[in-house]
């Protein structure tokens, strides 16, 4: 493995099993994120972001969930076939996660300082509580909350989205990760929030040298924070690439439709945007070939096929689709 | 917050006198009240054998008393005057303590329902750890072990409970358990012999006289509060708190009990008052199987025997308790949602 590789996903398969069957929510995904940089993945809702991320920290949602295939590799050690007790010290240690929704992801019924204090007590027992509270304190007060003093004796529902997000932020921080996975950590939040957000993310991790998994459906966010990037679609992955070459050369049909769709300023005014036609599959009827195949512009005989593998375009760039011959 | 819990005291007010003033009401109209009742044993006293012979029903002669004394019986009942009016007096006198006599047995209401209270509140409160003291834990259990033996097994047992009603539960007990295997006694609340007992004699027999009809009590609620437990604790352990919690590296195990378990209590306590005044006034039909003299049976018989004095009586003392288990419960839920505050 390459040495600047802190966390990579091989071949990753995640399904569940609804009534009507299994589905493939995830199929066959890899990524390998570097140490200190930000991987960003991007893809419409449903497509499988997500699980992807909860994959990663074995925490599908029981017993619906299940991961039939692939690797997680932390450094060397592969999380998928650890021991459920040597979990525990990964998450929230090793790899730490915040969730799209910081109006439910925190408990309603405990103050965030004791919320926050768990982690500490979690991975830390040999602290004392008095110097559990003193980090609690430092840390609020670095994801800049105001007067952590007080805000410690809140209750999740006295405090705003942002606010939440921010301690959410702070508990992710105290176990010092080596990892970051944020799942579409702004979505539900207002745009200056997001924004506010998004800065500190950026901060944190210049100042602890942590790597970034960054997870969202909007492109915008992505050129924003990210060094890689990968574009998902119905469950597969469609494009890889560094975020400049992404964005100056996109390859597959799927990500040029997303470029276009993406208001510009410097464009002309009222122009329409774009906009991908069609619906993506439904995960229950997936089609043999190409998943973008009947949304595809430049759709061929051979998409209805198989899958297409990946292409090489350059270095640190591959894509899945027909329109580039392997080999190229 | 104590502003909140000052308004819900006044609002027992209002509430009493609504519930009272509709089953006073509902006793003015009721067929077969007291002076009926007088009029019937005084007909019944008439056509005895060795009486005036047999009755010639179709004149008025066989009404035994004569309009005087009805009079006189109406005003001794109050029921002379309309009915907003004698219920005005019947409060007066209830707010001053009297609740008045037993039209059956002529004994004050106040001491015959004084009687019965520690009664149920033996078997109510006994009946209350049961029902909290099992049904928290095993609706846990359920819950984390969703959908394996141990859960299906228990969802069979628990649903026959509920299947069939108490009443019935008890006498399959008493035929099984007290005819059959002779384990336990076949009703009331003590031996006969139970003043020659010594202390742990007497503590023994007691027990041996609960087990039986706190079964019956407690087999329908148990389905019910399990599976309330059992699902919300459901519902909790797959949101997202539950989720961030194990994402900070909590343990499945303690992600329960620290974190899903608190928000799981909530409903449960929303239930706790209406628990109590449900057990605490009993069930007469499992009283009766059990020959045990609680509030439920005096209830039951004071109604069919058109004993008002004592249904009114039982009516205030349980609708009092009712409401004050309503509030009880406000208080528990307040305790265990901070996002409560009742403003
Ligand atoms: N608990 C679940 N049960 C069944 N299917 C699920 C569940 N969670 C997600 N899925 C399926 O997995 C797909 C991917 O979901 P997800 O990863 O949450 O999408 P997103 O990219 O928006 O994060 C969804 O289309 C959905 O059908
Ligand atoms: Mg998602």
């Amino acid at each position: 493995m390459e040495t600047d590789v802190i966390l990579s996903v091989e071949g990753l398969v995640a399904s569940f099993d609804t009534e009507a069957g299994r589905i493939r929510a995830v199929d066959d995904v890899g990524f390998r994120v570097r140490k200190g940089k930000t991987l960003g993945i991007v893809g419409e809702s449903g497509c499988g972001k997500s699980v992807t991320a909860l994959s990663i920290m074995r925490l599908l949602p029981k017993p619906s969930g299940v991961i039939e295939e692939g690797a997680v590799r932390l450094e060397d050690m592969d999380l998928l076939t650890l021991a459920r007790e040597e979990m525990y010290h990964v998450r929230g240690k090793r790899i730490a996660m915040i969730f799209q929704e910081p109006m439910t992801a925190l408990n309603p019924v405990h103050k965030i300082g004791k919320q926050m204090d768990e982690v500490f007590r979690i991975h830390f027992p040999e602290m004392a509580n008095g110097q559990i509270r003193e980090q609690t304190l430092s840390l609020f007060d670095r994801v800049g909350i105001a007067d952590p003093g007080r805000r410690i004796h809140e209750y999740p529902h006295q405090i705003s989205g942002g606010m939440r997000q921010r301690v959410m932020i702070a508990m992710a921080l105290a176990g010092k990760p080596d990892v970051l996975i944020a799942d579409e950590p702004t979505t539900a939040l207002d745009v200056t929030i997001q924004a506010q957000i998004l800065d500190l993310i950026r901060n944190l991790q210049d100042e602890t040298g942590m790597a970034v998994i960054f997870i969202t459906h909007d492109l915008g966010v992505i050129a924003q924070v990210c060094d890689d990037v990968v574009v998902m679609y119905a469950g597969k992955i469609a494009e890889k690439a560094g975020v400049q070459d992404l964005f100056h050369h996109p390859a597959h049909p799927y990500t040029k439709g997303l470029l276009l769709s993406i208001p510009r300023l410097d464009g002309p005014r009222k122009k329409k945007l774009n906009v991908i036609s069609g619906m993506v599959p439904s995960l229950y009827e997936l089609p043999q070939g190409c998943r973008f195949e009947n949304r595809c512009p430049y759709a061929m005989a051979v998409c209805k096929s198989a899958y297409p593998k990946a292409t090489r375009m350059n270095q640190g760039h591959t894509v899945c689709c027909y329109l580039y011959p392997r080999g190229h | 917050m104590a502003v909140y819990f000052f308004r819900r005291f006044l609002l027992i007010i209002p509430t009493f006198l609504g519930i009272t003033i509709m089953v006073f009401v509902i006793t003015r109209f009721v067929p077969g009240g007291p002076i009926e009742r007088m009029i019937a044993q005084a007909q019944q006293m008439q056509s005895m054998p060795g009486g005036t012979g047999p009755m010639s029903a179709q004149d008025g002669r066989n009404q035994p008393l004569s309009e005087e004394q009805i009079e006189e019986l109406k005003k001794y009942y109050g029921f002379d005057k309309p009915v907003m009016a004698s219920y005005g007096l019947w409060l007066g006198k209830v707010l001053s303590g009297d609740l008045g006599v037993s039209t059956r047995y002529y004994d004050p209401v106040w001491e015959m329902i004084r009687e019965r209270i520690p009664i149920s509140l033996y078997f109510g409160f006994i009946s209350m750890v049961m029902v909290y003291g099992v049904c928290i834990p095993l609706g846990i259990a359920k819950a984390v072990k969703h959908k394996t033996h141990f859960d299906n097994l228990s969802s069979i047992i628990v649903f026959i409970g509920y299947a069939i009603p108490g009443w019935v539960v008890g006498v399959l007990l008493l035929v099984l358990f007290a005819s059959h295997w002779e384990v336990f006694p076949l009703g009331g609340m003590i031996s006969d012999n139970f003043d020659s007992l010594g202390l742990f004699g007497k503590i023994k027999d007691l027990v041996r006289h609960t087990v039986l009809p706190v079964i019956a009590y407690v087999a329908g609620s148990f389905t019910v509060m399990t599976f309330l437990m059992k699902n919300t604790l459901m519902d909790n352990l797959s949101s997202d708190y539950v989720r961030t919690a194990m994402a900070k590296g909590l343990p499945f195990r303690k992600a329960v009990f620290r974190h899903a378990l608190r928000n799981s209590l909530i409903p449960i306590a929303t239930n706790f008052g209406h628990n109590i005044s449900i057990i605490l006034t009993g069930s007469f039909l499992i009283e009766k199987v059990f020959n045990i003299n609680g509030m439920g049976l005096l209830g039951y018989e004071s109604i069919v025997e058109r004993d008002y004095p004592v249904v009114m009586g039982i009516l205030v003392i349980s609708s009092i308790l009712l409401l004050i288990g309503n509030i009880l419960s406000d208080i528990c839920v307040a305790v265990v949602d901070p996002r409560v505050r009742f403003e």
